[in-house]
């Protein structure tokens, strides 16, 4: 009998809140092989992981190793039984050299800094990782950072890596790259755990995948090379809600209502995020932003909604120039704006729920210096019935409301003024498949009153449902416009990955 | 089994009052150990604390009269801090508003009271203000953090009040010592009941002034939205660099004024040790009254009452200092209580391999 | 000026330096942890008071140095349990450990005020070193403790930049995050450090009612642990331009009382407002240079770590 190197067993965990992330989950992963986890943002892939890596401890269920019961209680215990996690946010200290982040507590006690740089040099090599050990991390770009991540893994000389969502900050090239990485590792006898949504990245890298959806298992330990990727994306969203709404798309258009000409911007580095972007937005019209993360979205995004500087470039509302506006004057040119980040800059986390839909109109519900807070409480009200807003009481801090309801507030709140334009960056990004649908359907039913609307997404089948044009941003420049009827996938992913001229 | 903290739902309710009374037990179980062990019997100090503070219409007016700067100091933290901003000035800020005060007393030494006082209140105000403006321009225009500007303010005021009373200001018929002139006479604010004067209305006006309009108004409404998240307030609108640094200036005018009251209520010439500690005792009263103004005022009367509490018991032989001491302990035992308004503690039944930590 | 009182005014320089160095040392290693402890005047009074006490009993002023420690670390070890432990507020924490190490040394040395001082450090004898001209009166002519201060210091840079601890440190203090998950423990380390911070702030106490001036008296710390403050942010947090720092704001303080004799026609008061007004002053040069890099100061100073549960 082969032992699996890791087995998760009926894991039940749940957060304050009453979130129930994992609900009877199981995982079982090979000694040598690279295993995905897919499923959708929501369906607790990323929980399932923290609790194999010992920073969440499950309710109910087991995990073991090589057939050993485990019962982490800290990261540091699952890394001395060899389970290491790259998270999606990097943990790494950009003050401190490759080297000094690679060996940090895993180190002798005297540190020679020539032979150090020299093992975490020879190790990277090992395993085809290009790095600089002598360089300080804040100089290194993200897929760089990453290989820290990876180097790290492998100096604690983890048997099992779990990777969450690796390639969503990389370029193809990186990520190609990070597939050989992988492959290497599995080769010398590392399991590696593999979380993705994105099918194509599956087949290419993986052995093996597990689906998660809401929470449990629905598919575990697929061979890979046998299967039939609908059948997967079945199996991710589930059958009732396979069908995604495809719009029938918009045939007169109006005037154009929001207009970028020539737009560029750098980051606080002096790196260029946005490259000479024009692009326009008809009445009536859903515009959408495609792109891998990091390609200029976010601060596109952000320059329009007048939260992030620009270099050069014009912004313009219905033919009114609002590139030196304010934000509150972008707003009253009739700009709305979702923004990435819905708690902290959409929502003030711990503002009670009237204070939050009263953000961008309460210099409207003055009464002489003071805010009517009747006239706010009623506004807050409507707004609560007409998105369909579960909250308990109203005075109740925003923080603790779900993010769904979140989201349809913050909406909510940003169409009440009618606006002419919604720039919407990853609205549905990480709701589970009502909330998805629910905003989806505001953003539709919103163009069809003759608003203009920009949508930023990472969700491709997103896009292409609601988009009545999509253009693909790759390095910060509008690189390729399509018909979504017109197109495929692929095409589109070429486009994203600067494969077009 | 160990234990763990595990953040709550929704924080507990009546969670800071409670964690104010927890305190305080604390600090008063604390300070009656120390008692014990110095030979004093604590009952007998608690309670005489207590008579002198509480117990007559004089011990109240004497620590209503020690909450007033307290309680100005408070606001004055309270105000930056609910933005999310320390100004661990207001001790610098309560000297420099004495400093003003006592200017305006130096050039009209004959002006008449009615006159003269408020001139000497509104200098103070503005001084407290211009020492505010370095730090406030420094955190606005440059991002350089303001606690430890502040700070250092804290201690070149002082020198400041030490080099006029030994240079410029000396007073040319105290043979030779270093002191400032006695302030004229009708610079001393009038009486109200009692040890009190009519600080304690003005101090009191301000801080209610306060609580109903940041509560109600547009202004305070931002002031919240910035200190909840900076990105949220510019997405809101709000102009954050001119927020930090009026809500800087006007935390430092707040402080001025709390000098300003101190001196012509309570000095007859301004001495180096004018700020007396209040500036630094305001940020523990702001502290437990979480940034509240209402709050600020309750917590500033049982500060004043424990300072004067303090001052009552010297003549048993007890020292003076067990007043300070109660009130960090208060405020300690507070911030522990506090934190389990927002975490419960769990069991969690797995053992921990050796090594490894919570 | 003859060479009496300018070898008086080295002298100095090194015992104020001293006094300096060991208690910014301390809050250098607390803050480098991450963790801001504004309490160092209050450790301060502390750890003098019982070295003066122990001093008085025992007539040993290493046995002094050694109970000042212990008293500093447990003072510390209050802001530690709060800020660290139990994550409240560093700033409000630190500020009442000052106003709480100030009240118990005066509450504590009440009776110790008229006691004479029977425990004070003697000058190093060291032989023919102690006749160099100049060196000898300056250098070694001094007692061991500016030397402890210098090794303590060197202790320190040694363990910072070569050592798996000194790693360790500065990461939980630069990410505690990132220290987590390479798995340290952030709340030990950071235990550790403010309680070592702590034992120096003692230490410098210590040296100041049994070396410095003799004796105990309330409000005898003289804010001194404010400038130990400012010496932290004005040396970078490197325990070598600390070093450098305390020596010049060392001879700031030697300079206040001797302004008169040398001639010098500033006031002395305007002098001793140097230390913040530098410091400030440094703080806003360190915060225009590190726009595009990262900043001086470690990174997650003031930040209580919580491992994120949703």
């Amino acid at each position: 009998m082969t032992s699996a190197s890791v087995e998760l067993t009926n894991i039940w965990k749940r957060f304050p809140g009453g979130v129930t992330a994992n609900a009877g989950a199981n995982l079982r992963v090979e000694p040598g092989t690279v295993h995905a986890v897919l499923g959708e943002n929501g369906a607790g892939k990323t929980t399932l992981m923290n609790v194999l890596a010992g920073v969440y401890r499950p309710e109910e269920g087991t995990v073991s190793l090589d057939g050993v019961p485990q019962s982490f209680a800290s990261p540091a215990a699952a890394i001395a039984a060899g389970v290491v996690m790259v998270h999606q946010e990097f943990r790494l200290i950009p003050s401190f050299t490759v080297t000094e982040n690679v060996a940090l507590g895993e180190s002798p006690r005297l540190l020679v800094r020539n032979s150090l740089e020299q093992q975490v040099g020879d190790l990277a090599e090992r395993f085809g990782l290009h790095t600089e050990p002598g360089k300080q991390v804040w100089q290194l770009s993200m897929g760089e950072r990453q290989r820290v991540e990876i180097l790290k893994a492998l100096w604690r000389d983890a048997r099992v890596l779990i990777l969450d969502e690796p390639t969503a900050v990389l370029t193809p090239q990186e990520a190609t790259e990070l597939g050989r990485i992988v492959a290497a590792m599995a080769a010398d006898g590392r399991s590696i755990i593999f979380i993705s949504h994105k099918l194509d990245e599956v087949t290419e890298f993986c052995d093996e995948a597990t689906v998660l959806r809401g929470g449990a298992t629905v598919a575990a330990s697929l061979p890979v090379a046998e299967l039939d990727k609908s059948r997967l994306a079945e199996l991710m969203v589930g059958e009732a809600t396979e069908v995604s709404i495809r719009r029938t798309r918009t045939t007169d258009v109006g005037d154009p209502l929001l207009e970028i000409r020539d737009l560029s911007m750098r980051d606080v580095h002096g790196v260029v995020t946005v490259d000479d972007v024009s692009l326009s937005v008809a009445a009536g019209e859903i515009v959408g932003i495609a792109g891998v993360a990091g390609n200029g979205q976010r601060p596109l995004a952000d320059a329009i909604a007048g939260l992030a500087p620009i270099e050069s470039g014009s912004i313009a509302v219905r033919d009114l120039d609002i590139t030196p506006a304010s934000p509150q004057a972008r707003v009253d040119a009739g700009l709305a704006y979702v923004p990435e980040d819905r708690l902290g800059v959409g929502l003030a986390p711990r503002l009670n729920v009237i204070e939050n839909a009263i953000l961008r109109s309460y210099k409207s519900l003055t009464k002489g210096p003071f805010i009517d807070a009747d006239a706010a409480e009623q506004m807050c009200e409507v707004l609560v019935d007409d998105y369909n807003v579960k909250v308990g009481q109203l005075d109740a801090p925003m923080a603790g409301l779900s993010g769904g309801n979140l989201q349809r507030l913050l909406v909510g709140r940003e169409l009440a003024g009618r606006p002419s334009v919604v720039v919407a960056a990853q609205p549905t990004r990480g709701l589970d498949v009502q909330g998805v649908a629910a905003i989806q359907d505001i953003l539709v039913e919103q163009s069809r009153t003759g608003t203009g609307v920009l949508l930023i997404s990472e969700d491709l089948d997103e896009l292409l449902a609601l988009s009545d044009r999509l253009l693909v941003m790759h390095e910060g420049r509008v690189v390729a416009e399509f018909d979504p009827d017109a197109v495929t996938r692929a095409q589109v992913g070429e486009a994203m990955a600067g494969a077009v001229e | 089994m160990r234990l763990r903290l595990e953040r709550r739902d929704r924080p507990l309710r009546g969670g800071q009052v409670r964690a104010f009374v927890v305190g305080v037990l604390i600090a008063f179980a604390v300070g009656a150990v120390l008692l014990v062990l110095s030979g004093h019997n604590p009952f007998e100090v608690y309670q005489k604390m207590l008579d002198s503070s509480f117990g007559s219409w004089r011990g109240l007016s004497t620590t209503l009269t020690q909450a007033v700067p307290l309680g100005l100091a408070g606001l004055a933290v309270a105000v930056a801090g609910s933005m999310g901003l320390w100004n661990i000035g207001a001790e610098g800020q309560i000297v420099a508003g004495a400093i003003g005060a006592a200017w305006v007393a130096r050039l009209g030494p004959d002006l008449a009271g009615p006159l003269l006082i408020p001139l000497m209140l509104i200098a103070a105000v503005a001084a407290g203000g211009v020492y505010a403006l370095g730090p406030a321009l420094a955190r606005s225009r440059l991002g350089v953090n303001e606690i430890i500007t502040t700070l250092m303010l804290n201690e070149v005021a002082i020198r400041i009040v030490r080099y006029l009373q030994n240079g410029p200001w000396k007073d040319p018929t105290a043979n030779n010592f270093p002191v400032t002139p006695e302030l004229p006479a009708q610079a001393a604010l009038p009486d109200l009941f009692e040890r009190s004067n009519i600080g304690l209305l003005i101090a009191a006006a301000v801080i209610l002034g306060f609580g109903v309009y940041t509560a109600r108004s547009a202004w305070g409404y931002e002031l919240r939205v910035a200190g909840s998240s900076a990105d949220a307030a510019r997405y809101a609108g709000i102009s954050l660099k001119a927020k930090i640094f009026t809500v800087l200036v006007l935390s430092g005018a707040i402080a001025g004024l709390a000098g300003g009251i101190e001196l012509t209520g309570s000095s007859s010439r301004l001495v180096e040790g004018v700020g007396g500690g209040y500036g630094y005792a305001g940020i523990i009263v702001a502290a437990l009254a979480l940034m509240r103004p209402s709050g600020v005022a309750a917590v500033a009367v049982a500060f004043g009452a424990v300072q004067v509490g303090g001052l009552a018991i010297q003549t048993t032989g007890v020292p003076a200092s067990i007043a300070n001491t109660l009130q960090a302990l208060i405020l300690f035992g507070a911030l522990a209580a506090g934190v389990f308004g927002n975490y419960r503690v769990v069991r969690t039944a797995a053992a921990a391999p050796a090594g490894a930590t919570a | 000026m003859n060479e009496t009182t300018l070898i008086g005014l080295f002298v100095a320089v090194i015992e104020f330096g001293t006094l300096l160095y060991l208690a910014a040392l301390g809050e250098t290693i607390a803050e480098k942890s991450g963790v801001l402890n504004l309490g160092v005047e209050g450790m301060m009074a502390m750890g003098g008071v019982t070295a003066f006490w122990a001093g008085v009993e025992t007539g040993n002023p290493w046995v002094g140095l050694l109970v000042a420690a212990v008293a500093g670390a447990l003072v510390a070890s209050v802001h530690g349990l709060v800020a660290v432990v139990l994550g409240g507020d560093q700033v409000v924490s630190g500020l009442a450990l000052t106003i709480l190490g100030l009240g118990l040394a005066a509450f504590l040395g009440e009776d110790l005020v008229q006691e004479r001082a029977r425990a004070k450090f003697g000058s190093l004898n060291l032989g023919p070193l102690n006749d160099i001209p100049w060196a000898g009166e300056i250098l070694f002519d001094q007692t061991a403790v500016p030397w402890l201060a210098l090794a303590l210091g060197v202790a320190t840079w040694f363990v910072f930049t070569r050592t798996r601890v000194g790693l360790i440190l500065r990461a939980v203090g630069e990410s505690a995050a990132a220290a987590d998950s390479s798995g340290t423990s952030v709340v030990k380390t950071r235990m550790i450090a403010v309680m070592i911070g702590g034992a120096l702030a003692g230490m410098s106490g210590a040296y100041l009612t049994l070396s410095l001036a003799p004796g105990w008296s309330e409000g005898t710390t003289a804010g001194r642990g404010w400038i130990a403050l400012a010496l932290v942010i004005f040396g970078a947090w490197k325990p070598g331009r600390v070093g450098l720092g305390a020596l010049l704001f060392g001879g700031l303080l030697a300079l206040e009382p001797r302004l008169q004799t040398f001639g010098v026609e500033i006031s002395p008061i305007l002098l001793s407002m140097l230390p913040y007004v530098l410091t400030v002053g440094v703080l806003v040069l360190l915060s225009v240079r590190s726009r595009n890099r990262p900043s001086v100061a470690p990174a997650a100073i003031g930040l209580a770590y919580r491992r994120e549960e949703r």
